[in-house]
């Protein structure tokens, strides 16, 4: 039985890359770039949802009853607003559940308000089923007696759903565009490393070496470019992003990170994912012709 | 010696028949048990292939309209040794080309061995092009491997086991005389001795046909007679050897089975050289 030595092939294709040293280092350069950008892209978007997500309290309504209303009263509004069609839970906190609450969070304001004096009036929260029923549901709300006034920050809600999803767009669509540029690049490269090699490649068909022989390192170049770049993109992720995350948190508080080391295995998987696949389709694509014989 | 040849193929031939009856009888192990037996002696050994070349009405144009061959009728029985001469643009190397599989026939059938050539598969044509050893007018060495490492390339790109190789490559170097020119690099040795590299590396994987297409068009009299000597000896050790050559001198010196190519046909076909 005939084995092939695999050494061969890794051997071959290094020696490819290195004759062509620049078009191997504009190769990488670009699918680093590429990689650097999507992730940081990425890593955005990420950052952004974590964040928005903390605001999901927007999608809820809050409804004030009268100061003065009664525990029974209050429960059952609470019931009647349970009943309609477009909620899917309610929470009630009365006035005095309030302002204990209040008191803990800040005691210099709060500490001295006894609950003979409570200012406040019982909420119901609603979290709502769908958010096309909201205004309906507000008009609904409005009809019922004991309300006192109602917070609805829908509009505030759709926007950020606007803006989380046309991030998205930006972001797929310069995905789309790099990973092109990427292949671009990967494909030239190649037909550089197939042109120079030519002659023994002819030299290799007379001699009755097999496509899968003749262009196993080809592929390999490829490979060798997407994982120099993926790991070398990735450490420059790493370092940017530790940089932006200690220059922004400590200036702005409200903005939370999620951590690197939440990210780093999947920042890894995917740029190697990218990074491998983008070189196999670029040299592939550059070596249809010799995979036929 | 023309009645020796018909005679030798037609025995092939019946080898050829009974092994056809053979399998589409479905006896398969009783081909080998017995259908070779008591033919083995007259050449027909179950796993080395008779190496007839055959081309029938064979017709080539080029996309670009010119029409090469015309309707070629050829036949090479195996361990021949064949010139094929003519005139420049006559259709010789485009025969080689049809032979290698470099080219596609436009129509007619060709046969080399057990493989309708004229019929494989593009995943077939490596496996094909094993039994061929192929020589160029050009060398066609890799100039930055040294004559060793040539050599012993063309046993890498089959897959042969390094050992098998470090065992070959001196063996097939001695064959051709270049035991003393292992660690050289193309360019530091002359034209003949290039030539006989590339002979070396054309025998690497032991192929049944050596096919040589102008191979002293680039090297000065002396030395062509060398690499002639070489492929006569090569022949001699059961080898096919088709060389293309229109050097009519070296022609009429070996006395050989001589093809003439003229305006796409085979013009002569004849035994003892050009002009007699
Ligand atoms: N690749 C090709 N494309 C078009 N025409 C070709 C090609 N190769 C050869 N020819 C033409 O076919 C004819 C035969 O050429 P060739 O087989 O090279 O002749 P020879 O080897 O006998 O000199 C010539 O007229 C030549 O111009
Ligand atoms: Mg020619």
């Amino acid at each position: 039985m005939r084995r092939y030595n695999p050494f061969y092939f890794v051997l071959e294709s290094l020696k490819g890359l290195k004759r062509n040293g620049v078009m191997t280092f504009a190769s990488v350069a670009v699918l680093l770039s590429c990689l650097v950008v999507m992730g940081g892209f990425a890593l955005m978007v990420y950052n952004i949802n974590f964040n928005l997500e903390k605001l999901d309290a927007l999608n809820e309504i809050v409804v004030f009853t009268e100061y003065d209303a009664s525990i029974e009263e209050i429960d059952e509004l609470a019931g009647q607003i349970a009943a309609l069609d477009n909620v899917e839970s309610t929470s009630t906190k009365y006035k005095e559940q309030i302002l204990a609450d209040l008191k803990e969070e800040n005691p210099d304001l709060y500490g001295d308000v006894t609950d003979e004096e409570n200012p406040l009036s019982a909420s119901i929260t609603i979290t709502y089923k769908s958010n096309e029923g909201v205004p309906e549901l507000d008009f609904q709300l409005r009809q019922l007696s004991g309300v006192r006034k109602i917070r609805n920050d829908l509009n505030v809600a759709t926007t950020i759903g606007n803006l989380k999803s046309g991030i998205m767009l930006v972001f797929i669509w310069f995905l789309v565009i790099l990973f092109v540029v990427s292949i671009f690049i990967i494909i030239n490269t190649i037909k550089l490393s197939v042109f120079s090699r030519r002659n023994e490649i002819g030299i290799m068909r007379y001699i009755g070496a097999t496509g899968w022989f003749i262009t196993l390192p080809f592929i390999f170049e490829g490979i060798i470019i997407g994982t120099v770049a993926a790991l070398g993109g990735y450490f420059l992720i790493r370092g940017a992003y530790s940089y932006v995350i200690a220059k922004v948190v400590s200036s702005i508080q409200i903005l939370s990170f999620i951590p690197m080391a939440d990210l780093s295995g999947l920042l890894l998987l995917a740029f190697f994912g990218i990074g491998i696949a983008t070189g196999v389709v670029g040299s592939s694509i550059s070596l249809g012709k010799y995979l036929k014989k | 010696m023309r009645m020796l040849h018909s005679l030798r193929s037609f025995e092939r031939r019946i080898c050829r028949l009974s092994e056809f009856l053979a399998v589409t009888s479905g006896a398969r192990r009783l081909r080998f048990r017995t259908g070779y037996t008591f033919l083995s002696e007259k050449g027909c050994a179950p796993q080395i292939p008779i190496f007839m070349i055959e081309f029938r009405n064979v017709k080539k144009s080029y996309p670009t309209g010119t029409v090469a061959l015309k309707g070629v009728n050829l036949h090479i029985d195996d361990g021949e040794f064949v010139f094929i001469v003519g005139q420049s643009g006559a259709g010789k190397t485009t025969l080689m080309k049809l032979l290698l599989c470099e080219e596609k026939a436009t129509s007619g059938t060709i046969i080399v061995g057990d493989t309708n050539v004229t019929r494989i598969t593009n995943r077939k044509i490596p496996y094909y092009r094993r039994k061929l050893g192929v020589v160029f007018q050009d060398f066609r060495l890799l100039p930055n491997k040294t004559v060793y490492e040539n050599v012993a390339f063309a046993m890498q790109v089959v897959g042969t086991p390094n050992k098998m190789i470090r065992r070959r490559v001196p063996a097939i170097l001695n064959t051709v005389n270049l035991a003393d020119k292992h660690n050289s690099f193309p360019n530091e040795i002359s034209g003949g001795e290039q030539q006989r590299v590339a002979l070396a590396r054309a025998l690497a994987n032991n192929p049944s046909v050596i096919i040589a297409d102008e191979p002293t068009g680039n090297i000065d009299p002396q030395m062509s007679l060398e690499i002639m000597n070489l492929l006569v000896k090569i022949n001699k050790l059961g080898k096919t050897v088709i060389v293309v050559t229109h050097e009519q001198s070296l022609v009429d010196y070996y006395k050989q089975r001589v093809i003439m190519i003229g305006d796409g046909v085979v013009a002569e076909d004849h035994v003892g050289g050009m002009f007699e």
